[in-house]
C-alpha cells in the first residue's frame, strides 16, 4: 500500500492522501503530501477508526480543486457515497484504497451492519434489551418495555453533540439541533425524546451505520438501533438502500415533479 | 495546502481527555476525541468538542483592560496591577479580608493553583478558595 500512495503522490494523482501514522504510541490519521515522501514509509491502517471523509469534506470545501486519496474500510465508502449524493465531494477527485474491515484489537466485535455483530460486546453490558441487537429482535419486546428502555437511555444524555461532530454525513452549516425554535437551552438531558428524535429524522436517508456516534457517546445511548429503524422505514417506502451508491437519493431531488413512485405501504 | 493533526490534551477540566486538533493553513478548525487515549477512549463532553473555537475566538484578551470612564481600554501590566492591588487592598480595608474571595482553576497548572490559594490565604487573609466550575 506504500508504494500505491508513493506512487500517486509522486505522479500527482492525488494532491494530498490520508492515511494513519503512529505518532507518541497512537494511530493518528495522517495527512501524507508530496513534499515530506519519507513519511510514507510510516503509513499504517492502523486499528482505530477516524473519520477520514469528513476531514476530506473540510478540506474539500476551502480547496475545491484538491484531489484527496483516503484509506477506506467498508463503512468509509458508503460514507464517500452518501457524500456524493450531497455534493460534499467530488468522485473526480477522490482515490480510495480499500483495506479489510474491523474486528480489531478495539472492538471485538465487527462494527457495520454488513458484518454480523457478536451479542454482547465488551464494553456493553446486557442489561434487559442488548445494546447492539437488532432492529427486528428489539421490536419483539413489548410496547411498554420498548418506551421505558428508550426513556432511560435518552435521558442519560449530556447534549455533548458528539455524536453530530463526529458523523461522516453531518455536513449542515446551521444544524437543526442547534435552533432554538425546534431544542430548548438550559437543561440536561436536552428534551427527551425530542433531541434524539430530530436527529434521527435527519439521518433517514443519510446515515450508514458506520458507528462511529456510539464509539463516541460518552453515555452509551444505543444510537444505532435508533437510526436502524429510520433507514428501515427509508428502505421499505422509497426502496433506497443508503450508502450502497452515489445515484440520487429519494431526498435531494429538486424540481416539481415527483418521478420516484412511492410503494405501498 | 496544509492539513496537519496534532494530538493534545484537553484544559477544561481535571480530567484531561485526549483531543486531535486539525490545522488546515495554520488555522485550527477542529477537534476530535483520540480514540486510542486511555481516560477518553473515543469520548468527549462539549467544551472539548468546541476546543478549537476556543481557542481562535475573536473574543479572547491580548492584552489587560482597565475600565476607565466606563469603557474597558488596553492598559500594561504594571498599570492593571496596580490598579487592582489598590482596589483589593482599599475593599480589605472597608470590609474585611472575608469580603474577597478567590477562584482557582483547572485551566491553570498546580504550581499556579498554590499560588492562589497560598495568595488567598497569606497576602488577603481569607479562606474563601474555591473553583471556577462554581462561577
Amino acid at each position: 500500500m506504500q508504494e500505491q500512495v508513493r506512487e500517486w503522490l509522486e505522479q500527482g494523482k492525488v494532491d494530498i492522501f490520508l492515511g494513519y501514522k503512529n505518532i507518541q504510541g497512537h494511530p493518528l490519521p495522517h495527512c501524507f503530501t508530496k513534499d515530506n515522501l519519507d513519511e510514507v514509509s510510516e503509513l499504517i491502517v492502523g486499528n482505530a477508526r477516524y473519520s477520514l471523509e469528513k476531514m476530506a469534506t473540510k478540506i474539500a470545501a476551502e480547496h475545491k480543486e484538491l484531489k484527496i486519496g483516503l484509506v477506506t474500510r467498508d463503512c468509509n465508502q458508503r460514507a464517500l457515497n452518501v457524500l456524493y449524493v450531497w455534493n460534499q465531494l467530488r468522485p473526480d477527485n477522490i482515490e480510495t484504497i480499500s483495506v479489510n474491515c474491523c474486528p480489531s484489537k478495539l472492538k471485538e466485535h465487527g462494527d457495520c451492519s454488513y458484518l454480523e455483530p457478536e451479542k454482547a460486546a465488551p464494553l456493553k453490558m446486557m442489561i434487559g434489551i442488548d445494546n447492539n441487537m437488532d432492529v427486528k429482535s428489539a421490536e419483539e419486546f413489548s410496547q411498554e418495555d420498548r418506551y421505558k428502555r428508550w426513556i432511560y437511555e435518552l435521558q442519560k444524555c449530556i447534549k455533548c453533540y458528539g455524536c453530530r461532530d463526529i458523523c461522516p454525513v453531518c455536513f449542515c452549516k446551521e444544524c437543526s439541533l442547534e435552533h432554538t425554535d425546534l431544542i430548548a437551552t438550559g437543561s440536561i438531558p436536552p428534551e427527551v425524546p425530542i433531541f434524539h428524535l430530530v436527529r434521527a429524522v435527519h439521518m433517514g436517508g443519510r446515515c450508514i451505520d458506520c458507528g462511529l456516534c456510539e464509539d463516541a457517546c460518552p453515555v452509551d445511548i444505543p444510537l444505532r438501533l435508533l437510526y436502524r429503524k429510520v433507514n428501515e422505514i427509508v428502505s421499505d417506502v422509497f426502496d433506497y438502500k443508503t450508502g450502497t451508491s452515489a445515484d440520487q437519493s429519494p431526498f435531494n431531488m429538486l424540481g416539481e415533479e415527483v418521478t420516484l413512485k412511492p410503494k405501498p405501504i | 495546502m496544509d492539513f496537519k493533526l496534532i494530538p493534545s490534551t484537553c484544559s477544561y477540566c481535571g480530567t484531561g481527555c485526549g483531543v486531535l486538533f486539525q490545522v488546515m493553513d495554520g488555522r485550527l478548525v477542529d477537534t476530535l476525541p483520540l480514540k486510542t487515549h486511555p481516560v477518553n477512549e473515543g469520548k468527549l463532553c462539549i467544551k472539548g468538542w468546541n476546543l478549537h473555537e476556543h481557542v481562535v475566538s475573536d473574543k479572547r484578551l491580548t492584552s489587560p483592560m482597565l475600565k476607565k470612564n466606563g469603557q474597558l481600554q488596553e492598559a500594561t501590566w504594571d498599570d492593571a496591577i496596580q490598579t487592582a492591588a489598590e482596589k483589593l487592598k482599599a475593599i480589605i480595608e472597608t470590609h474585611g479580608p472575608d469580603s474577597v474571595g478567590v477562584l482557582a482553576s483547572a485551566k491553570i497548572t498546580n504550581e499556579e493553583n498554590y499560588l492562589v490559594q497560598k495568595f488567598a490565604r497569606a497576602v488577603i487573609g481569607t479562606n474563601n478558595v474555591d473553583h471556577c466550575a462554581r462561577l
